[in-house]
């Protein structure tokens, strides 16, 4: 069965949206954003585009985990589901929420974080299951590929702006405006701290860049590596290749699936879960 | 010898220094957090042969560790797909 689906994914990976199309493959053509469904506002544009719909369908799927997996039916007897459910909730708890967030925040902020680990984990999962979602059709088919919607800087730096201004919204709630900037003052000579000072302002926005492209290049990197292996095949123009591209890109697929897409999710929510923690108890 | 290689170049030479600087910087950027991740699992397969009973404990820390470092190749990746198109 986990060989068919290896197989079926590998057969899958065979069709690069592009490949067929040009001679020349470039890998980078697949994360270009195309207005599907134009919608501009004044200045803002607020376009249905190909991450605007792997961004839906992630919605609906993790609604749907939460509805199937997370919902207790009165008088059903605990079995599989539930213990999948479980699983997510515990790590979510103890490893996200406990290890970052203070006692008293954790009722507030928990449903945050848990929110943010279960939809980046979807998010990425998504990415790589082939969809019909390319925009683009060989022979009347619309064709398959895969796309990430993390992998757009846009919707990171989006997940990322949440967290930092929950984080800044949360120290000023929880210390007053006047003790959490204090906090920002670490003790040290006066004289240095001229130099600390705009530094510590700074880290503040370093966190921003560095949470928002951890994920995107992550998941960039990812989906570049396998489709320029594949994509080898019609650079080179040579279908020997594939002898040798295919099992390495496979190898690459699995890696990204069973390690990266759970990490980085993790990773999202247990850094938010710091931060906005760090904020809540700055003396911490 | 070097002279006369590059007197023997023919082509594109922006484009050949781009692909070099692109590799250089993927490259560099990876042999640093390569050392990293080893540490981080090394460390963490002699904590657990000392004290097996804190393996729960020490997993997060160690996802956590190896997420950090882990980003450090994709700050340069980044870095040199950017000067790989601006410059």
């Amino acid at each position: 069965m986990r060989r068919l689906l290896v197989a079926l994914s590998t057969i899958a990976l065979l069709l690069p949206a592009n490949a067929f199309a040009r001679g020349e493959f470039d890998p980078t053509t697949e994360f270009e954003q195309h207005e599907w469904i134009p919608i501009h506002l004044g200045p803002l544009n607020l376009s249905i585009t190909k991450a605007v719909a792997y961004l839906m369908i992630s919605t609906v799927v993790t609604i749907a985990f939460g509805l199937v997996f997370m919902r207790g039916r009165p008088g059903r007897k605990y079995g599989r589901r539930e213990t999948i459910g479980e699983l997510v909730y515990d790590v979510a708890q103890q490893q996200v929420a406990e290890q970052g967030l203070p006692h008293k925040a954790i009722g507030r902020w928990f449903p945050y974080v848990a929110t943010l680990m279960l939809f980046i984990f979807v998010v990425n999962f998504l990415g790589f299951i082939p969809l019909p979602l390319t925009g683009e059709t060989w022979h009347g088919f619309p064709v398959w590929g895969i796309y990430a919607a993390t992998s757009s800087i846009s919707v990171t730096l989006a997940l990322a702006l949440l967290t930092f201004f929950f984080t800044h919204i949360e120290g000023i709630r929880w210390n007053g405006p006047v003790r959490y900037f204090k906090s920002w003052i670490p003790d040290a000579p006066k004289p240095l701290l001229g130099l600390i000072v705009p530094l510590e302002i700074l880290g503040q926005f370093m966190r921003l860049i560095s949470l928002s492209v951890r994920l995107f290049a992550n998941m960039l990197a990812g989906h570049i590596l396998i489709l320029t292996f594949i994509g080898l095949i019609f650079i080179l123009q040579s279908l020997v290749l594939a002898v040798v591209v295919i099992p390495v890109a496979a190898v690459f697929y699995l890696f990204e699936v069973v390690i990266v897409i759970g990490i980085q999710a993790f990773i999202f929510a247990a850094l938010s879960a710091i931060y906005i923690g760090s904020a809540i108890e700055p003396e911490h | 010898m070097l002279g006369t290689i590059l007197a023997a170049t023919t082509g594109d030479v922006t484009k050949a220094g781009k692909a070099i600087g692109l590799a250089l910087g993927v490259g560099l950027g990876a042999l640093g957090a390569g050392i990293g991740i080893g540490n981080i699992f090394g460390s963490m397969i002699q904590s657990v042969a000392r004290q097996p009973e804190l393996r729960g404990e020490l997993t997060g820390i160690q996802w956590l560790g190896f997420a950090l470092t882990e980003a450090v190749v994709f700050y340069g990746l980044l870095g040199s797909i950017l000067a790989y198109v601006l410059v």
